[in-house]
């Protein structure tokens, strides 16, 4: 099906039959995880290239604080879910769909502080970008602190995002498309947790 | 919503999972191997489900992801530089 324009130009139909703000969407978060892929990659070179690599990583508290900030994360992404389906369900919901965004960019910035806590203790323990306090790999700050900074920064961006969609749909200027946008987003930075836990924590508990 | 539940109910079981292996006194390539294959598949659930992709034009889906597995599987090439480097450092 195409549609006529004013000029007497012609628009045609997705290919992918969805609106360009989702397909955009999608190619961003593609290109994003091959960018987090590289970063993880690069690690793992790193870690290989190095036999004086230490396992830090302590089941408490570091474990145990990484196991409830995957927790946090997966339940924001739920969350997310119910805010999606509300701002679909049409105005009648479309308070509801707000206050769950609400609530998903709470559980973000709980995320996000339970990080910068962790990081703070990492700091006072000696650990940097390029320092080892445990005399091995100084390459385990910087692969650390660089990945997790990465995905930080997205949470925080995403947090923004999420309440800045939340305050306009609530004002009526963005529609369900916009809050399933921004879901898609929310999701693949909760997606690229499953990755960092468990290559990044898990793999260097003692 | 109850789908999601389920799946969200799975996905924190993957992730009990892979910490119970951590701890289960695995050679260190047999724990990231089993690490990776909940991963992904907790990203395959993630994506297919939570963001949708099931449920989208299949023309979506092969568009996107051989592409990205595509670039993760030639990131690959480099690892036997890794051991290289790791003897240079011994």
């Amino acid at each position: 099906m195409s549609v006529a324009l004013p000029h007497g130009g012609m628009l045609e139909d997705s290919p992918f039959g969805i609106e360009s703000k989702k397909l955009v969407m999608w190619l961003f978060i593609i290109a994003d995880a091959a960018t987090f892929g590289a970063l993880l990659f690069g690690y793992g070179y790193l870690r290989v290239g190095s036999p004086n690599w230490i396992r830090p990583f302590a089941f408490l508290p570091t474990i145990l604080n990484g196991m409830v900030m995957t927790a946090v994360l997966l339940t924001s992404s739920l969350t997310m879910l119910a805010a999606v389906r509300a701002a679909q369900g049409g105005n009648a919901r479309r308070r509801e769909s707000v206050r769950w965004l609400v609530v998903t960019a709470l559980l973000g910035i709980v995320f996000a502080a339970l990080h910068l806590r962790e990081w703070f203790n990492l700091f006072a323990e000696g650990w940097g970008p390029s320092t080892n306090p445990m005399g091995g790999s100084v390459l385990f700050g910087g692969t650390f602190f660089g990945i997790t900074g990465l995905h930080l920064l997205h949470v925080l961006c995403g947090v923004v995002a999420i309440l800045v969609v939340a305050v306009a749909f609530r004002r009526g200027r963005l529609n369900a498309g916009h809050v399933e946008t921004t879901g898609l987003y929310w999701h693949f930075v909760d997606l690229v947790w499953m990755f960092v836990f468990p290559l990044v924590y898990l793999m260097n508990a003692r | 919503m109850r789908l999601y539940v389920a799946v969200w109910l799975g996905l924190l079981l993957i992730v009990a999972a892979e910490v119970a292996l951590t701890y289960a006194g695995l050679p260190t390539r047999t724990l990231l191997a089993a690490l990776l294959v909940l991963a992904l598949v907790e990203a395959g659930l993630g994506l297919m489900y939570f963001m949708h992709l099931k449920y989208e034009r299949r023309t979506l889906f092969w568009s996107l992801i051989p592409a990205l597995i595509f670039v993760f599987l030639m990131m690959n090439q480099f690892w036997s530089d890794a051991y290289r480097l790791r003897s240079l450092h011994q």
